[in-house]
């Protein structure tokens, strides 16, 4: 008498397959995807090492293998914790707000409404991902500039009288990170988001209506739990994405007023090519490789993936 | 068969007669050797004819080398950068330099050319200018010390001009100051009377006596205009003995003051470093700004052919005026810088001697005064005074009367990182992050840990 998982095994592999064509099938179908993974993942971590062990500098030469460059991490760089500080704070911000809770608010309502306007209204939060990242942030630029002619201003002005024009560039540069960074960040949340709830079961809405449970009832007792899941996955990937990019930050704020909103990616591109001090860059991009690394499996435990994981427990017969 | 022997013997001596004489008239054609020398530059609205007049020193040199016999011809090609300063430039350039890529010759901000020189990218000209009097012979004297590193001469100067304070006369007017005092601000600023506070002042009572909405204006990225400040206040960036960087705090906290109380006093607005350059100069030439921090080339290049700023002398100056950098307190020395773009010949380049007579030739003075003139720039040699579309273009004239106070960038390889940590400081204080004290130490902490040799006082 045979298991499942032993008929699984032999319909996976088939009866005759012998080792030689397991190991060209391995080839033919995995071999390129690890090529690549080795190419784009595993070379620029293994070259970030050995340039963050060397002096390589603005003429790209090296000159002497050292430890210079961990020395300034840990020693001199008075600017490394106030920039820490603000990527948790960025990051938080963004995810908190944005991308898991205004990307649920945004899946639940939209599935809650009729389907053709539920759609319109995701196409819309759709957009700012599908611009090109320049004309996106021109948009903001022209949003928030500080003259009068400004999206935001126009609107203070003419609508709540406000005297004079705002510069939230400089007076608010952080939320308007977050903000620009979230109007992208959680259109990803309520796709994801949205999949998820036209998954679950339409019977169990219809048991709940008529248990009497009200819309936020609904919501927490049969979607939110339905969406663990999702919600894991968009917490941890997004983590991981806002503490790499940084390209909108760049276009809209260029990291500034002063160091304001440098981000820990930002810093790492500004000393490395605008300081011409790529040792240095190399040895902070390392330390963030180590940061994306822990935060991913502080996730993976706190979330407890590995049972979200595992093969669903239905019988396939 | 002899007569089948003299028709082929006949036929190949035909043959190699005329293959001889085909060869012989294709001689010098096969023996013309062109040697193609690639010229590194940015895309730089504001001197074009700094590649341009490269290219045409191409036809000159060519002609002499016909001349002399000699079997070589240049061409020159130009690899342009999109860099958006000559900061940016260089250090793309570095790169390229140091992964074996680089050019036969460049253009470059003169501050930057020890860096080059430091890296071995760079050819030591001494001996070449001292080879060709009638190319450099007449170059201002003042012009090649900003050609120099600590050990000779790496480049040939290409232009020069003057920094100043532009004025709008007619906001000063409007903000209740007479005509005589608007009129004498650039004497009164030459003879150390007007000071940087003064200039707060007066920008001070613009914004708040006329519809004007800013009262100075500078540029929004790292340049040299505003170290013309810190010149004031006595900052020289470098130790005279050990050509060492050198920052001194205080002198560094009087220049961020200035700075500071600008912004406190609703004078230098809070953002002018997040703000477009085009929209800068659109603030200032629109009559929006009392004073912009800038160069006498913005005349030519912006002020006269996009704002319709007027081009006749008297015209101009009755509602426009410059001053030069006012001394930090009366009786004090008022300050002028001038950045000159200078030419560079690699080191490894296998043609130097042709790279610098083309070089030579590129600094002719008709050559040299046609980028003056139409991009309002200083010339490099006194023959270009005598020449007369030079004297028509008064705004060089004018300028020139500036080159008694300027100073140059110091000409050390990290000048231009130094610089950077600089510009961050200013933002620091005009975005309310940093005091001018809190900015001096920032310098200090970041120059101190990021460059080498930096002696601190």
């Amino acid at each position: 008498m045979t298991t499942t998982a032993d008929e699984l095994m032999i319909e996976r592999r088939g009866h005759a397959g012998s080792v030689a064509r397991r190991r060209m099938n391995f080839v033919i179908f995995l071999g390129p995807a690890i090529v690549l993974t080795v190419l784009f993942f595993a070379v620029p971590v293994i070259i970030d090492v050995a340039v963050s062990f060397t002096d390589l500098s603005r003429s790209l030469r090296i000159s002497e293998f050292t430890t210079e460059q961990y020395e300034k991490v840990f020693r001199t760089d008075r600017r490394l914790s106030q920039v820490i500080w603000l990527t948790f704070i960025y990051v938080f911000g963004t995810l908190a707000i944005f991308n898991v809770t205004f990307g649920l608010i945004l899946a639940i309502t939209t599935t809650a409404i009729r389907n053709v306007s539920g759609s319109f209204f995701r196409g819309v939060w759709l957009l700012p991902r599908m611009s090109p990242s320049v004309l996106y942030i021109l948009l903001w630029l022209w949003a928030v500039s500080p003259t009068e002619a400004g999206l935001v201003n126009q609107v203070l002005m003419q609508a709540f009288g406000l005297d004079a024009p705002l510069d939230l560039l400089t007076s608010a540069p952080i939320a308007l990170i977050i903000i620009s960074n979230g109007f992208i960040g959680a259109s990803m949340g309520m796709i994801i988001f949205t999949a998820a709830i036209r998954g679950i079961p339409e019977h169990l809405f219809h048991a709940a209506a008529v248990d009497g449970a009200g819309t936020l009832a609904t919501i927490r007792f049969i979607t939110l739990p339905a969406l663990r899941w999702p919600i894991s996955f968009v917490t941890i990937y997004q983590t991981l994405s806002l503490l790499v990019s940084f390209e909108y930050i760049l276009l809209l704020t260029k990291g500034g007023p002063f160091y304001d909103t440098t981000v820990y990616a930002l810093y790492v591109y500004r000393r490395a090519f605008e300081s011409g001090q790529y040792g240095y860059g190399a040895a902070l991009a390392l330390f963030l490789i180590v940061i994306g690394v822990v935060v991913a499996l502080i996730g993976w435990r706190f979330f407890d993936m590995e049972r979200l994981l595992q093969r669903p427990r239905i019988e396939v017969h | 068969m002899i007569h089948w022997k003299f028709g082929t013997a006949a036929l190949l001596s035909a043959a190699l007669a005329g293959g001889s004489v085909v060869f012989l008239a294709a001689t010098p054609l096969f023996a013309q050797e062109t040697v193609k020398l690639e010229l590194w530059s940015r895309q730089d609205p504001s001197g074009p004819l700094r590649p341009g007049n490269v290219v045409k020193a191409a036809e000159r040199l060519n002609k002499e080398l016909e001349a002399e016999g000699s079997p070589k011809r240049v061409e020159v090609v130009v690899r342009e950068s999109p860099a958006k300063g000559f900061d940016d430039d260089a250090l793309q350039l570095l790169k390229v330099f140091g992964v074996g890529e680089g050019p036969d010759m460049f253009i470059a901000a003169h501050e930057w050319i020890c860096a080059f020189q430091e890296d071995g990218f760079a050819l030591k000209l001494d001996d070449y200018i001292a080879k060709y009097p009638q190319h450099f012979g007449t170059i201002f004297p003042s012009l090649w010390s900003s050609a120099k590193c600590p050990d000779g001469t790496y480049a040939i100067p290409q232009d020069a001009e003057a920094r100043m304070f532009f004025y709008n006369k007619k906001l000063l007017r409007e903000a209740g100051y007479d005509a005589a005092f608007v009129d004498s601000m650039p004497e009164r600023t030459l003879s150390g009377d007007l000071t940087m506070d003064e200039v707060l002042d007066i920008a001070k009572k613009v914004v708040d006596k006329t519809k004007a909405q800013y009262g100075v204006l500078h540029r929004p990225n790292k340049g040299p205009d505003y170290i013309m400040v810190f010149n004031a206040y006595g900052n020289e960036f470098v130790d005279p003995q050990s050509g060492k960087l050198l920052l001194e705090r205080d002198k560094l906290a009087a220049a961020f003051g200035w700075f500071e109380r600008g912004v406190k006093n609703g004078v230098i607005p809070a953002n002018n470093t997040a703000m477009e350059f085009d929209a800068l100069r659109k603030e200032f030439y629109s009559g929006n700004a009392a004073f912009w921090m800038y160069g006498i080339w913005d005349l030519g290049s912006v002020a006269f052919p996009t704002y319709g700023l007027p081009q006749d002398e008297k015209a101009f100056f009755a509602d426009w005026g410059w001053i030069a950098g006012p001394a930090p307190e009366k009786g004090g020395s008022p300050v002028s810088l001038t950045h000159p773009i200078v030419y560079v010949i690699a080191a490894d380049t296998k043609e130097p001697e042709l790279a610098v007579r083309l070089l030579g030739h590129a600094s002719a003075a008709d050559l040299n005064t046609d980028h003056a003139v139409t991009t309002t720039h200083l010339g490099i040699k006194p023959e270009q005074l005598e020449d007369p579309r030079y004297a028509k273009a008064w705004p060089l004239a004018r300028a020139t009367e500036l080159l008694k106070i300027t100073k140059f960038l110091p000409n050390n390889s990290q000048f231009g990182e130094l610089n950077g940590i600089i510009y961050a400081g200013i933002q620091g204080i005009e975005s309310g992050r940093l005091s001018a004290q809190q900015a001096a130490d920032f310098v200090i902490e970041e120059a101190s840990a990021s460059l080498e040799d930096v002696i601190v006082k």
